[in-house]
């Protein structure tokens, strides 16, 4: 158990799997949401692609239940990143 | 499964667990009952964090005050990191038309006991190499202050709950029983609680629950939209900077609905906050659409507009999040309802924040411990009395 604590779960955000054990215990979550919201898991530019599994599995471990039990991250527009100024510019025709 | 509390706060969003903490923190028996799987799922999980100082007037500005102090000490109460920083803020006008008003705006809040000052466009660039050379003035204030909401739910909660506290998630309160105008108990779908109190704190959904006994509780969902930039450095001086618009669009609903401008009919105004990991959130929206929170392309155009307009750099930073969320407003003066109820003895409400629910989270849990348990509350709450409305009846039972 002691190898684990350095395991980056979430790369983006440079989150470790006992970061997230441990705030899983300490609020009594139950969601893989609830831990993105309190650890930013997910949050950063991948959108939760690589740590979402991996929550869902420590969330499921920790719980006592299955991964498949487990309910997804909410997912938030846009699919991939994209730049501001394309936004801003969106339904005017030519991009500068 | 039956449950005996002295309170019932139906609602686990900043404003719930907030006064579950402060009722817990005074002995009091407290269940938090909430109709979604955890915390902090509606308008408390969808901001940007800020407690703005420099955009209200009496009597809301006192309340604010009054929370940003206790915010400073939150984190050591409450023994949990809410990550506050006291950043102050820059409001600040590309509108040439508008300099008389930032002139007047930066009186007002001086006379109301706020530190500020007017910086002419090129100093505040000096300051802050980001601001955009259409930047013409700006108002500096330095007593704002950002936290970071999910933490300051969960660490209410928590806190809460070690005071003794129930929290009872993926339950629907589905009626509140009277006897004699009085509060009896709250019935849910996983159980009833007796109990001598129930606050109302469901923030856009407080009106189902006022209606659970015939009161009419003047407030609607209004929605408001945020962008979430990729990280980039952190901003030399300000990092939470406010659209001199918002003055306007955010307290005048009817001047935004009349506008021919179709950012204005959107109410967009800017709104730009930047958090310690670099990420900034691009706000703000307001539109009434009733319970749907999807992001609409539209708004999210305008408030990409708007920020290159004040920060020019961020034409070449990404989108990599959008999210909306439905803000609790009273569409009768926007003033928040923080009060007890004629005809009904323990029913408190406390809601109508609109997008300053997590601003204003601290001094609402506080305030409403005290009118449960002292029935006399710190600051006066007369302003946000439920007594204001007159047409709004009591369906005697």
């Amino acid at each position: 158990m002691e190898k684990k604590k350095d395991i980056i779960v979430c790369r983006c955000e440079e989150l470790t799997e006992q970061e997230v054990r441990d705030t899983i215990r300490r609020f009594n979550l139950r969601t893989a949401n609830e831990v993105k919201r309190l650890t930013r898991a997910g949050m950063g530019l991948c959108q939760g692609r690589t740590c979402e599994p991996l929550i869902k599995r420590i969330m499921a471990e920790e719980t006592n239940r299955k991964v498949s039990e487990m309910l997804p991250l909410t997912k938030r527009p846009p699919t991939r990143p994209i730049n501001i100024k394309f936004l801003a510019e969106e339904g005017e025709g030519e991009v500068e | 499964m039956n449950k005996i509390a002295e309170v019932v706060v139906i609602g686990g969003g900043v404003i719930g667990c907030s006064i579950a903490y402060y009722l817990a923190k005074k002995g009091v028996k407290v269940i938090v009952v909430e109709k979604r799987e955890g915390l902090c799922l509606g308008a408390s999980g969808a901001n940007q964090g800020a407690c703005p100082v420099q955009l209200f007037e009496s009597p809301v500005l006192e309340l604010v005050k009054e929370s940003v102090k206790l915010y400073k000490g939150l984190s050591e109460a409450i023994e949990y990191d809410i990550e506050y920083q006291n950043t102050g803020s820059l409001l600040c006008s590309v509108d040439e038309e508008q300099y008389p008003d930032m002139e007047k705006h930066v009186q007002r809040i001086c006379r109301s006991g706020v530190n500020a000052r007017l910086i002419e466009g090129n100093e505040l660039r000096e300051l802050e190499p980001t601001l955009g050379k259409d930047v013409i003035v700006g108002v500096e204030e330095q007593d704002s202050g950002m936290v970071n909401p999910f933490k300051v739910n969960y660490g209410l909660a928590h806190a809460a709950g070690k005071l003794g506290a129930e929290f009872l998630l993926s339950a629907e309160v589905s009626k509140i029983e009277i006897n004699k105008d009085k509060v009896t108990s709250v019935v849910t779908d996983r159980g009833e609680i007796k109990t001598n109190f129930v606050v109302n704190a469901a923030g856009a959904w407080s009106p189902a629950i006022g209606a659970m006994l015939g009161l009419t509780i003047p407030i609607r969902p209004r929605r408001g939209q945020i962008i979430v930039t990729e990280p980039v450095p952190l901003n030399k001086r300000w990092r939470y900077i406010i659209d001199a618009d918002y003055l306007t669009i955010a307290f005048d609903v009817e001047a935004a609905e009349k506008s021919q401008d179709a950012r204005m009919k959107l109410g967009v105004a800017g709104s730009y906050v930047q958090e310690n990991t670099g990420n900034w959130t691009i706000g703000s929206s307001r539109d009434f659409v009733g319970y749907n929170n999807q992001v609409t392309m539209p708004t999210v155009k305008y408030l990409a507009k708007r920020v290159i307009e004040f920060m020019p750099r961020f034409k070449d930073v990404n989108c990599i999040r959008t999210y909306a969320g439905l803000r609790p407003f009273c569409y009768v003066d926007g003033l928040p309802i923080l009060s007890k109820v004629d005809n009904a003895a323990g029913f408190v409400i406390a809601t109508g924040h609109a997008g300053e629910g997590v601003a204003l989270a601290p001094i609402t849990g506080k305030l409403i411990s005290e009118l449960i348990t002292e029935n006399r509350t710190s600051l006066p709450i007369d302003a946000f009395a439920f007594s204001r409305f007159k047409s709004a009846k009591t369906k005697s039972s």
